[in-house]
Order: C-alpha cells, then sequence, then structure tokens
C-alpha cells in the first residue's frame, strides 16, 4: 500500500520525515495543544516510521535481503531486553546505524520499540520510545564516518544516547502527568530516573565497547559477501 | 455470538483507542472516576481474581502519583498544611489524584489490550497497512525463539568439544561471549538464506495471508457503528468544553450542561459494550446448556 514510486519524492521524505515532521509533530502536539493530545502524537510518529521505511526500502531484490538483516537486529534488541539491568538495544540500533544506514537504524529502534512493548506493556508512551531509539540509530547512520574512525567518539556518542533518551522519555513522563510542561515535576523526574540514566549509559558504554567491532566486522563481511 | 476478545482485531483497537484516547485528552473528574471503574472491572471480568501483585503494583503506583503533585506543586489556593516551608494544597492534592486516576485507568486498559492483542492480531493490522513492515515484525517475532534454540546448540557443543567450563567466572563469560559471535554470524547468514528462499517462492508477489482469517461479520461492523457513534457525542462533549473542570486557583466545577452529560452518558455506555457481549454470551452459553 505505502509504495512510493518516484525516486526524488523518496529521497524528499528520507529528509523531511526524520528532521522536520516527527519532532515538529511531537513538539507540536506536546506544547501546542493546552490539552493532552498524545494519541495524535503517536499516531503521527509511527505513520512517519512507516512512511520512512517505504521510502528506503523500495528496491526489491536487495529490499529482501536488508529487511530480513533488520529483522535479525530487531530480534537481538528483543532477546537483550530481558537482561537485567543492562539494556543493550540502544546500542544494538546503533550499530545497526553505523553499519547498515540511518534508515536501518530508524527502523531497528523504533520496529524494537513496537515489537517488545507487546511484552512489556504498550502504551502512549511507545511512540516516544520508538522516537528516541529511532532517533539515535538514524544519527549514529549520519555520523558513522567520524564515529567508525574514532572509538572514544563512539563511546560518547552511546553514553550521549543514554543520557538523550533519558530526558527524552522523562519529558514524555511529565507531559503525561501533568496539563503542560512544569520545570520542578520535570526536575524531580529526572531525579527519580537517575538509576535508569546510569544504567542506559553504562549500558550503551559497555555494549559498544564490547559489540561494535566484532559486530561491523560481520555486519561488513555479509555486506560484501551478499552486496545487501 | 461471539465473545469479546474474539471480534475482528480492527475494531477491538478503535474500540480501545477510543477509550484510552477519551480518558487522556479530557481530565473531568467523573470521567476519569468511569474510566479508571470500567477498567478494572474489565480486567477483573477477563482475569477473575488471580494478578494480584499486578494490582498491588498499580494500587502503590496510584499512591505515589497522586502525592507527587502536591509535594512538588504548590498552586491552588486552600492550604491545608505546610511542609517544610513549602505549602501543601487541597487543590494539587486533588489534581494529584484525578491525574493518577486517569494514569492507573489508562494502564489498566493497556494492560487488558496487551492481553487481547495477541502478536498474530497486531500482524493482521500492520499487514494492512504496510505488508513489508508486517513482514519485518513476523520474522523478527519468529527469530527470537529460532535465536535461543540455536544459540542452547552452539552452547552445547562447545561444551562437548570441552572449549569452556562454566564454573569458573572469567571462562564462563569469555564462552558466552564466543557463543553470541557465533550465533550473529549464523544469524545474518541465516537471514539473508530466508531471503533469498522467499524470494524464490515469489516473496511480494501478491498480498501477504494469514494464518487465520479474521472476517468481518455483521458483529464486527455493528460494534464498530456503535463505538464510534458514542465516540461522536463523547468528544463533542469534550472538545465543545461541555466537561471543564478547572483545578487552579479553585476549583470551579461547572454544571455539566445537556452536552455534556449525553458525553458522560455515552462514554459510560462505550465502555459497558464489551461487558455487555460478554454477559450476553454467557448468558445464551448457559440458556443452550439448560436445553441438553
Amino acid at each position: 500500500m505505502l509504495l512510493i514510486q518516484s525516486k526524488k519524492m523518496r529521497s524528499i521524505i528520507k529528509a523531511v520525515v526524520p528532521f522536520v515532521l516527527i519532532p515538529s509533530i511531537t513538539i507540536a502536539g506536546a506544547v501546542a495543544f493546552d490539552e493532552k493530545k498524545h494519541i495524535i502524537i503517536a499516531l503521527a510518529s509511527a505513520l512517519s516510521a512507516l512512511l520512512l521505511f517505504s521510502a528506503g526500502f523500495e528496491k526489491r531484490s536487495t529490499g529482501t535481503r536488508r529487511m530480513v538483516i533488520v529483522a535479525v537486529m530487531i530480534a537481538l534488541c528483543f532477546a537483550g531486553r530481558f537482561i537485567p539491568f543492562l539494556k543493550p538495544v540502544a546500542a544494538l540500533t546503533i550499530i545497526a546505524g553505523l553499519y547498515l544506514g540511518g534508515e536501518a537504524g530508524f527502523l531497528v529502534g523504533s520496529l524494537s520499540a513496537l515489537l517488545t512493548n507487546f511484552y512489556f506493556g504498550q502504551g502512549p508512551w511507545t511512540a516516544f520510545q520508538m522516537l528516541a531509539w529511532g532517533l539515535i540509530g538514524l544519527f549514529a547512520g549520519i555520523l558513522s564516518k567520524p564515529l567508525l574512525l574514532r572509538r572514544a567518539l563512539l563511546l560518547m556518542y552511546g553514553a550521549a544516547a543514554g543520557l538523550a533518551y533519558s530526558f527524552i522519555m522523562d519529558i514524555w513522563t511529565v507531559l503525561w502527568y501533568n496539563e503542560g510542561f512544569n520545570v520542578r515535576l520535570y526536575i524531580a523526574a529526572l531525579g527519580t530516573a537517575v538509576p535508569y540514566t546510569v544504567s542506559y549509559a553504562v549500558s550503551n558504554v559497555l555494549f559498544l565497547y564490547l559489540l561494535a567491532p566484532p559486530f561491523g566486522e560481520k555486519l561488513n563481511r555479509i555486506k560484501i559477501k551478499y552486496g545487501v | 455470538m461471539k465473545s469479546f476478545a474474539e471480534y475482528n482485531p480492527i475494531v477491538i483497537t478503535v474500540w480501545f483507542f477510543s477509550v484510552t484516547g477519551v480518558a487522556m485528552f479530557c481530565s473531568y473528574p467523573l470521567l476519569m472516576l468511569i474510566s479508571l471503574c470500567g477498567a478494572v472491572i474489565f480486567f477483573l471480568m477477563r482475569n477473575g481474581l488471580s494478578h494480584g501483585r499486578e494490582h498491588l503494583f498499580f494500587f502503590i503506583l496510584f499512591l505515589i502519583l497522586a502525592l507527587a503533585n502536591p509535594l512538588v506543586s504548590h498552586n491552588g489556593k486552600t492550604v491545608l498544611f505546610v511542609m517544610n516551608h513549602n505549602p501543601v494544597t487541597l487543590e494539587a492534592t486533588l489534581y494529584g489524584v484525578n491525574s493518577a486516576a486517569m494514569i492507573i485507568g489508562v494502564l489498566y486498559w493497556l494492560r487488558s489490550f496487551t492481553q487481547i492483542m495477541t502478536s498474530e492480531k497486531l500482524l493482521y493490522i500492520t499487514g494492512a497497512l504496510s505488508p513489508k513492515l508486517s513482514l519485518v515484525l513476523s520474522m523478527a517475532l519468529r527469530f527470537v525463539p529460532l535465536f535461543s534454540r540455536q544459540s542452547a546448540k552452539i552452547n552445547n557443543a562447545q561444551i562437548a568439544m570441552g572449549l569452556y567450563k562454566d564454573d569458573n567466572i572469567i571462562d564462563d563469560i569469555k564462552g558466552r561471549s564466543r557463543v553470541f559471535s557465533i550465533l550473529i554470524t549464523w544469524a545474518l547468514e541465516n537471514g539473508i538464506i530466508t531471503a533469498d528462499s522467499m524470494e524464490a517462492r515469489g516473496f511480494g508477489a501478491c498480498r501477504r495471508t494469514q494464518l487465520r482469517r479474521f472476517r468481518f461479520s455483521a458483529r464486527d461492523t455493528a460494534f464498530l457503528i456503535l463505538t464510534l457513534l458514542l465516540l461522536t457525542v463523547t468528544a463533542a462533549a469534550a472538545g465543545a468544553k461541555s466537561l471543564s473542570f478547572v483545578f487552579y486557583p479553585s476549583i470551579t466545577a461547572e454544571k455539566p450542561d445537556l452536552l455534556g452529560i449525553a458525553g458522560l452518558i455515552t462514554y459510560g455506555l462505550l465502555i459497558l459494550l464489551p461487558v455487555i457481549i460478554e454477559t450476553e454470551v454467557s448468558l445464551r452459553w448457559k440458556y443452550l446448556r439448560s436445553g441438553i
């Protein structure tokens, strides 16, 4: 249903959706409306993810192979969310973004949020999780050149992504609880979330340190061998 | 005759989004009360008295959420008492209780939703939107048990070859990371083979089909139309500010006009729909059994 034929249209969508559409919908939905319109945000960001998806996976023969690799990465994220205390999802998303491109990173992040929440509880926060993890993967894809060159930079990106994830999710917590944005509540929410934030940042750094080089080797090998 | 969970997934999704959507957009206290009670009754109706832990968790969360607001926010006129030089106001407390009722109500609804919407139904819905997306999701779901089985196999093979023992921590970690590395290589190669095999069998040649068929029967249509009708009235009432309730600086509740009352009634009916269906089904079942 969502197949976009024209190549120009696809590249326009690729640029507009992640950078303009999704953030503006989220911010406008959260701030401009004085009432809570999170369902609209949820639907809009999910739909934008779908658009991006169809824009990236248009070419059929390579499309299927890339799709399956994305599914493999999502399955690994899924299994990873069951590990207690450590959270490898963001690290795996970053790896997918680095080696398979920004769109693949976005898909791995957002779809694993969607899928794992069928076990961890689906809700309006799903959209925010999809957005947060998706953007982490997307930026990893965009910044892949410098990040792949210097390992320290990659680890720093991982730590920053962990912090950013926590900050984004707490904006959502406050907005849901309170109509409109309240700085004091936000700081309180950030305070209670400190253990989680630390766990996100630490597990990102740890898993990127351990997994990124061997994982990249394997993905590169597959890319060269099968021309994905 | 079919129970609520057997209705078409699209119909169920529309119903759940209507119920939770109204509860999240409109913060009218009476509506929150209806939503919370309805959600708890619906959950109890489906699960009986099990899941005691979940109820306890929700109850504690309710208390935390209700108490968080008056401790952080000091708006409102009526000061109840002063704690650490900060006034705790009646309005902020009630606001916290209202927000907590909304959140816990929605959490209960979503708990039931997660129970009813199995992954198969999810694939049915996403398949209607984008077949490729649906495929990625269904493959990822299928990979999870496959990978865990394969990693057990690799693990056994490694131990049988005497490559590691799990009584030494460092050895154990090293061995497990080797198993993980082997698993990744295998998973990627296996994925490519799967993709090629799918292509060879004509993947993408036509629409994706489902293992189970979800028909759209007359009952589904009736339920969908009823849901949308009730939602329209409730949404109109909420949108036209008939159900407005101001907490700060002091509580001012206007008496709901005709539209507001109608909105409350239709929302109650909307929530009762599945209860009515389940009652009808069980009554009919009893009647049929008595006839044997």
